[in-house]
């Protein structure tokens, strides 16, 4: 008899349900085997506790559905003792991310850091104020790609944009304007009216030009100049 | 009747006439009174006029003292000078806002030259000389021309809508200096030795004329509608811009 045949047969062998010739047997190889004696000293013991303990835990006339709950203790406790020495794994901190997190955050300092060279790049070839108006009439190559693919606004846009701002500051005082015209002495009211006139020649002209040649910032500056030059004079003839 | 009593009657007859027609020019010059205030001027001081519509001439002085003169034809205007730290300010649109109708106020002031200078009016020329303080600021909203003579300010500006804009001055280092018109003509007479950038647009005419100054780096852009460049060292900055006229400098 071996090891393995001696253990399968050991709790029957302790409940004196083997025969005589197989008890036999087990009781040889107990006396050779020091491991299963010692495997058959651990169940006695725990044969004794359970008696020891209450007649509760030792079913009646029921070793089998005994020894399997004994099993399934020592399973537990195995079980136990394996998490225990299983070492635990590194918890998921703020630098565990994943492919895809770890992706899109590149993603996003690449395109930061794209961002913060063309602004770089951008005031590193700023027209200084000496010569500003020289290069006004060429755009930087930063500029252009930055217009085509739409960070940035196109001549057309800016001056769309100018427009659109002075019209409303302009309608506002013109407004205020209208409102008080009538108190106005003839002399006034026709300096004014006058004038008025010739500021809108000029922003007449600098339109047409603008229609025709969009990128022409000279004629931009000048019309954002005089329609400026417009607000200024509704504003001063407000306060009459 | 003889000869004696016709020459007589004649006499009466255009003698009559005479006061007639006197009587009658008289009702169409409109009644105009006058103004005249004193104030005793500090180190610093600054004047601030804003008029409606008649002509202002700023006359810099040696005395430490400001005499503002003005001459109003009706409907009179109001006039309440305030003089506050130092600063003495007119303010004839706000002095008179809301009515209807104001008579013309020319005004003649005489101010220490080291006075800073800021000038508004609706309508009407503007003349300032002999100052030589922080600032000289002339603005006029509409039609009027500005004349700014013997100035040796270290900001100036000057706009109008309508109008010339003459500036005979020396350029201080650092200073700065704008001339802006919509139509009509500009004209700066600065010295041979002066040291400045200059930014001159006359989109319209492209008719920018100018000196021979010392050490001069200027280039035509636009289709010759600005010039840019500098003058010496360029330590003050000169920006003139007249958007239907000509601008033209002149060696002083």
């Amino acid at each position: 008899m071996n090891c393995e045949d001696c253990k399968g047969l050991i709790t029957a062998f302790m409940d004196n349900d083997l025969d005589e010739s197989r008890a036999a047997s087990v009781r040889q190889h107990l006396a050779r085997c020091g491991e299963c004696a010692l495997v058959c000293e651990d169940l006695a013991s725990i044969v004794d506790v359970c008696s020891n303990e209450g007649d509760s835990l030792l079913p009646e006339n029921n070793s089998h559905q005994m020894w399997c709950r004994i099993n399934n203790i020592l399973e537990n406790e195995q079980k136990a003792v394996q998490q225990q020495i299983v070492p635990e794994p590194p918890r998921r901190g703020l630098w565990h991310l994943s492919f895809w997190q770890l992706a899109s955050g590149l993603a996003c300092i690449a395109i930061v850091s794209s961002l913060l060279t063309v602004v770089a790049i951008r005031n590193y070839y700023e027209p200084a104020a000496t010569d500003s108006i020289a290069q006004t009439t060429s755009r930087t190559f930063v500029d252009r790609v930055l217009m085509k693919v739409g960070l940035a606004e196109t001549p057309q846009q800016q001056i769309e944009r100018k427009l659109r701002d002075r019209q409303a500051a302009i309608e506002y005082w013109n407004a205020r304007v209208q409102t008080r015209r009538n108190q106005w002495d003839n002399t006034t009211r026709a300096a004014f009216d006058r004038n008025m006139r010739e500021i809108d020649d000029s922003v007449n002209e600098y339109t047409t030009i603008l229609q025709r040649d969009p990128e022409d910032d000279l004629s931009s500056e000048m019309l954002d100049s005089v329609l400026n030059d417009k607000m200024n004079l509704l504003r001063d003839f407000s306060d009459l | 009747m003889s000869w004696v009593q016709n020459s007589g009657l004649l006499k009466t007859t255009v003698a009559m006439l005479g006061v007639v027609f006197f009587l009658f020019c008289a009702g169409d010059v409109p009644a105009q009174k006058k103004f005249s205030r004193t104030y005793p001027a500090g180190q610093s001081v600054r004047l601030k006029l804003v008029n409606r519509t008649g002509t202002v001439t700023i006359e810099g002085w040696s005395k430490a003292e400001v005499s503002i003169q003005a001459s109003m034809e009706a409907p009179t205007a109001n006039i309440q000078p305030q003089s506050l730290s130092g600063e003495i300010v007119v303010n004839l649109v706000r002095d008179n806002q809301g009515r209807g109708e104001v008579g013309i106020v020319n005004f003649l002031i005489r101010v220490p030259y080291y006075t800073m200078v800021d000038i508004e009016t609706m309508v009407g020329n503007l003349t300032v000389s002999n100052i030589s303080g922080g600032l000289v600021r002339a603005h006029i909203s509409t039609e009027g021309d500005i004349t700014l003579l013997n100035i040796g300010a270290s900001n100036v500006a000057a706009d109008n809508v309508t109008g010339d804009i003459f500036f005979d001055g020396e350029l201080q280092e650092g200073g700065n200096y704008r001339f802006s018109s919509n139509k009509g003509n500009i004209g700066l007479r600065i010295p041979f030795n002066s040291s400045f950038k200059v930014v001159a647009t006359a989109p319209s005419t492209r008719d920018i004329s100018f000196y021979q100054c010392a050490g001069p780096d200027l280039s035509l852009l636009g289709d010759g509608r600005r010039m840019v460049g500098k003058c010496g060292s360029g330590s003050a900055t000169l920006s003139v811009t007249n958007q239907r006229g000509s601008i033209k400098f002149y060696r002083r």
